[in-house]
């Protein structure tokens, strides 16, 4: 007598269909024993209910849904197919390995008196429908094989194996009924299956065996492809799935899809800008992440002596294995305390080295940082760094991102120099470039060399100023550079040379945007939920989840000079179309609300520089201004940031 | 398919999945987060829980300071009912958040948002005290950039994990990543987007490629994922946040129908106001999922129209969405009848009557505390726990006189009313703030 010894089971038995189902499974089958004494049994288990009716399970059903189209998807490379000492049903010992080399292989694990309809039973009848389709298909004969495997070596013999397979058709479609030698034999293959059973002795030597159903499609090269379950399982999908894997084996160029699709970007670098979205007039044009990127050489693109641009003042001390070394540590994400933050993330290449979709700053963990990231194309031109001016060299301006507490994060400078000695592939770099092992100044100076390389003029605007191309911009940029030289006053701190032009005199100004952060109350604004969906908000509804926000009184804390307060570096105007959003604290979306800021003359208080005056522009100047620094976009800056896109990034990895 | 025994001095009725075959859901209508809302190739709870694991976020200045899984017996007939009788700390602040059990349910994955660590829990070799057997450190290297691991979700041998970020630009584009249940990398699917949509229709004006939360409904073939946005803002302090206009952009407006069998994404639907979880109905002619949007406050049902196309509509308000209520977890009964949401920013829990699926009415409504969260009900919905983080820099610094700020919340749902029946301030036990919760069962290793 033999029969499931998990009394729920048997509830399968309790009804009408459920029965009449395995009768003719079992019939079909020739399945020994099937559902002998299961409904007295179970019914008299203590404390069982029977409280679901039983359902058959999908693979019993036509399918439900269309079958996935052959060849159009791929399958995940699961992990190696374990081999294992098995007998075949003519008794001659093997390994699995033999049966699955070479072929594709639907194995299946089962014992032949399992009883459970959705059990055993669904995967040998499923895979003798596949095995059906597979006939009809024609010559695949050669190339597929169909393996049963028993966890039941005591009574599935290799004669009790033999005697199951025949009790199916003959098919071209080779399907083996195999079993272990032995119970030790077994349980390391089922391990590498993860297929842990248990087994409950039964009266009369019988034993039940639990485990959960899984169906294993194994490629020729015996890697698994997929894992059925009993609600997965299905005839006409691990039929296409077999068809998939034949077809993937005679063309290996097997993601010419994705890859054609990928090929098709064309529209620069510009990602989802999001334009029109409180207005609702907004339509996506996200760009895959994964897009194609490519290396440049970046000393010759810093050498090319850019038309408007002077010559870089540090270019003699640029090689290309300082510039590499310091593009890599530029985008190493191990050089924060928690491995999650590396300089790109907030001069990101694929947003002009800036971060457009923040006004301010976040660091590691969240924390605030009170100031927009400024973009650091043509950084090395720059003789004032950080938005207060506090730094004068990019070799030193590295050490305070890589230490501030609300950036990355590092405890020490020890810390981060013995982080990076660690890290594979560093410290021969060092010894190679400097010949020494990497300190304070060294790394200094690679960070350095990458963000000095990033050099790029010869904008339209260059081409026309510079290089007399009349035509290199509209008109209406003409007469935007002639208001930006003249009534409106712009040249005065954005500088414009004889030869060159950084459109910055790196001088501190006060506007008053930073006085106005600072002295005024916080107010009701408006925050956009959604395309469209605009309300007004008061602060103190969100005051509870909100920090203090920091104060921000620029140069003033450097120098700690009433004078100095809310004073700001001038930022230069190159690529300034692309770096949105502005000033220090970007609080200022577009650069025709710029426009509109210092056409109001900017914020009155105590230390407004007397070069903030309110001007008159009309509507036509304005656009005009707005044309003309749009003018100022370099030409090498697509292949920055295809560069920048193309760096490898330095994420933890799985063996340190 | 259910089983009632003894255990020990309790009866308790669990689910099983062994013998021969394993659950297949739509058909036996079996649950899911709290039980209503696992995957359906997972054995499920259908009777009293021993215990709920909560993945809890560590807090500077709480106690250790660290990420921990905390165990709470929530056995009415244990000696220890009410109590933690476990914490087990990983290190460090990951931005603990989703959990998942496999789908053998012996194993806990909880990833942390932050840090892209997924610590791996044994759960099944002593139900009351789990323990760390592995924890994936190379998430983002070994799928190709992927940041913020949130659902960890059971498929067959394997763990679908959907992503919030990535590590190019910590922005809102994302990807699924697959694992098997021993922790190996398998593949990366990234979400579409309008320049690769891999296939799938974009209905709309939206294919932002965000992601955030994923569900199978595995009678359709489907998969559904919905949108949130990137690193940079789940990590941002709340009031930065919606003080910054630019990052207030970078919400998902998403949800994606995907084909479940080959990962390839169908459709694209337009949901605005960043979607967030998606759970999926249990009867087998309900073919639909609901989802609930954190930003505009309303419920969506993701339906399959009867020319088997899918669709989203907006069927419900959830209060006054000018104040951002901020509908945050939901739950569906497993009969379908009722869907319950949290809105973080009042502290109350809602039930919707699903009578009519197209016409949710809300029926209930009790103010559960400062900043709830998330909720896991029992599989007969008779019990109903939560708690209340919602993301570490996004959760109120202060609560309103005689609230707790951080706690754990167990009710019975009777008669139409929710009573509690006790709590555990995790702020006073310095413990940290509890987020995500999944029930244990000895019954269910047995």
């Amino acid at each position: 007598m033999r029969f499931i010894s998990n009394p729920y089971m048997t509830m399968f038995m309790h009804t009408k269909a459920a029965v009449a189902a395995f009768v003719l499974l079992s019939v079909f089958l020739q399945c020994p024993h099937a559902f002998a004494h299961g409904t007295e049994q179970h019914g008299a288990e203590p404390g069982v209910e029977a409280v679901e009716p039983p359902v058959l399970a999908p693979g019993y059903e036509t399918l439900a849904f269309p079958a996935p189209v052959v060849g159009t998807y791929t399958l995940a490379e699961i992990g190696q197919a374990a081999s294992g000492e098995i007998i075949d049903s003519s008794g001659k010992q093997m390994q699995l390995g033999d049966l699955l080399a070479g072929r594709i292989t639907v194995l299946s694990f089962i014992y032949r008196s399992c009883d459970d309809v959705n059990g055993c039973p669904l995967a040998t009848y499923v895979m003798h429908q596949a095995r059906s389709q597979m006939e009809e298909h024609g010559d695949l004969a050669d190339r597929v094989r169909l393996v049963s495997m028993s966890f039941d070596p005591v009574n599935d013999t290799a004669d009790a194996m033999e005697a199951y397979k025949k009790s199916f058709p003959d098919s071209e479609i080779d399907w083996r009924f195999v079993t272990a030698p032995s119970f030790n034999a077994l349980e390391p293959v089922l391990e590498a299956y993860d297929q842990p059973i248990s087994r409950t002795a039964l009266e009369n030597e019988a034993v039940s065996i639990n485990h959960i159903l899984r169906v294993f499609l194994i490629d020729a090269n015996g890697t698994i492809r997929n894992v059925y379950s009993a609600s997965l399982l299905h005839a006409e999908t691990l039929f296409h799935d077999v068809l998939t894997l034949d077809l993937e084996r005679n063309n290996t160029n097997n993601n010419q899809l994705a890859s054609a699709s990928l090929n098709d970007i064309s529209d620069g670098f510009s990602i989802d800008a999001r334009t029109g979205y409180s207005d609702g007039s907004y339509a996506s044009a996200s760009i895959s992440i994964t897009q194609q990127a490519r290396s440049a050489d970046l000393l010759a693109l810093a050498k090319a002596n850019s038309l408007g641009l002077p010559e870089l003042p540090e270019l003699s001390r640029l090689t290309s294995k300082k510039i590499a070394l310091g593009r890599q540590l530029f985008y190493e994400r191990r050089l924060s305390i928690n491995d999650t933050f590396s300089c790109a993330m907030c001069h990101i290449p694929q947003q002009a080295f800036t971060s457009n979709e923040l006004t301010t700053s976040v660091g590691v963990e969240g924390r605030t940082v009170k100031r927009n990231a400024p973009t650091i194309l043509n950084v090395g031109y720059a003789k004032r760094l950080f938005h207060d001016g506090r730094e004068n060299r990019l070799d030193h301006q590295v050490w305070a991102p890589l230490l501030a507490h609300n950036e990355m994060a590092n405890p020490s400078i020890g810390y981060v120099l013995d982080k990076i000695s660690m890290l594979p592939g560093y410290a021969e770099q060092f010894e190679d470039i400097y010949g020494s092992s990497v300190d304070m100044q060294n790394l200094g100076d690679a960070l350095a060399a990458y963000q000095l390389s990033l050099v790029t003029g010869n904008s339209p605007f260059d081409r026309w100023y510079f290089d007399q191309q009349s035509d290199a911009i509209s008109e209406e940029a003409k007469f935007g550079f002639e208001l930006f030289t003249g009534k409106a006053g712009c040249v005065a701190c954005h500088t414009i040379d004889e030869r060159s032009a950084l459109f910055s005199d790196f001088g501190m100004h006060n506007t008053g945007l930073g006085y106005a952060h600072s002295m005024s109350k916080p107010v009701a604004h408006e925050v956009t939920l959604a395309p469209g969906v605009v309300v007004t908000i008061d602060p103190e509804s969100y005051a509870a989840a909100s920090e203090k926000p920091p104060n921000d009184l620029g140069l003033y804390e450097v120098t700690l000079k009433p004078a100095d307060r809310w004073k700001f570096k001038t930022p230069s105007l190159r690529n300034v179309a692309i770096t949105a959003p502005y000033m220090h604290n970007g609080s200022i979306a577009t650069l025709e609300a710029i426009v509109d800021f210092y056409v109001e003359g900017g914020v009155e208080n105590p230390e407004l520089s007397a070069l903030m005056q309110p001007l008159s522009l009309n509507d036509n100047e304005k656009s005009a201004l707005v044309a003309f620094m749009r003018t100022l976009t370099g030409d090498s800056v697509t292949a920055l940031i295809s560069d920048g896109m193309a760096a490898p990034i330095g994420d933890a990895q799985s063996l340190q | 398919m259910l089983k009632r025994f003894k255990f020990g001095t309790d009866l308790v009725k669990v689910t099983m999945i062994s013998i021969c075959t394993t659950v297949f859901i739509g058909v036996f209508g079996i649950a899911q987060a709290d039980e209503t809302c696992m995957s359906p190739y997972m054995s499920k709870i259908v009777g009293q829980e021993d215990y709920v694991y909560v993945w809890t976020l560590g807090v500077e200045g709480v106690g250790d300071e660290q990420d921990k899984l905390v165990t709470i017996d929530v056995n009415p007939k244990s000696e220890n009912y009410g109590t933690i009788i476990n914490s087990l700390s990983v290190g460090g602040r990951n931005e603990a958040h989703h959990s998942g059990f496999t789908d053998d349910r012996k194993y806990l994955w909880a990833a942390g948002l932050d840090s892209n660590k997924i610590f791996i829990f044994d759960v099944h070799t002593d139900p009351a005290k789990p323990t760390l057997s592995n924890t994936i450190k190379d998430f983002v290297s070994a799928s190709g950039g992927v940041v913020g691991p949130h659902t960890t979700y059971a498929l067959p041998g394997r763990m679908l994990v959907t992503g919030l970020s990535n590590n190019k630009d910590h922005g809102g584009r994302t990807a699924m990543v697959e694992y098997t249940n021993s922790g190996k990398f398998l593949k990366t699917t990234w979400m579409p987007t309008d320049d690769n949509l891999q296939g799938a229709e974009k209905s709309g004006k939206y294919a932002d490629g965000y992601g955030y939360d994923v569900r199978a409904l595995a009678r359709r073939n489907v998969l559904v994922t919905s949108s949130f946005t990137g690193w940079n803002n789940y990590m941002m302090d709340l009031g930065k946040l919606m003080g910054d206009g630019e990052a207030m952009k970078r919400f998902g407006n998403t949800v994606v129908i995907w084909d479940l069998h080959t990962r390839q994404p169908k459709k694209i639907l337009d949901v605005p106001g960043a979607p967030l979880e998606i759970r999926c109905a249990w009867k087998e002619e309900n073919n639909f999922c609901y989802t609930t949007t954190a930003l505009t406050s309303e419920i969506w049902i993701i339906y399959e129209d009867d020319n088997e196309e899918w669709q989203a509509k907006s069927v419900a308000k959830i209060g006054d969405a000018s104040k951002i209520p901020l509908p945050v977890d939901i739950s569906i009964a497993a009969d379908d009848s009722l869907l319950w949401v949290n809105t973080w920013n009042d502290g109350s829990t809602r039930a919707f009557d699903l009578s009519d699926p197209f016409a949710p009415v809300e029926t209930y409504n009790k103010r559960i505390g400062e900043q709830v969260n998330m909720l896991s009900q029992s599989w007969d919905g008779k019990r109903i726990y939560y708690t209340s983080s919602l993301l570490a820099n996004w959760d109120k610094k202060t609560a309103a006189d005689g609230e707790d700020l951080q706690y754990f919340k167990a009710y019975d749902w009777v008669d139409g009313e929710l009573q509690e029946q006790f709590a555990i301030d995790f702020l006073a036990e310095n413990i940290g703030f509890p987020h995500q919760m999944r029930f244990g069962a000895h019954a269910l290793y047995q």
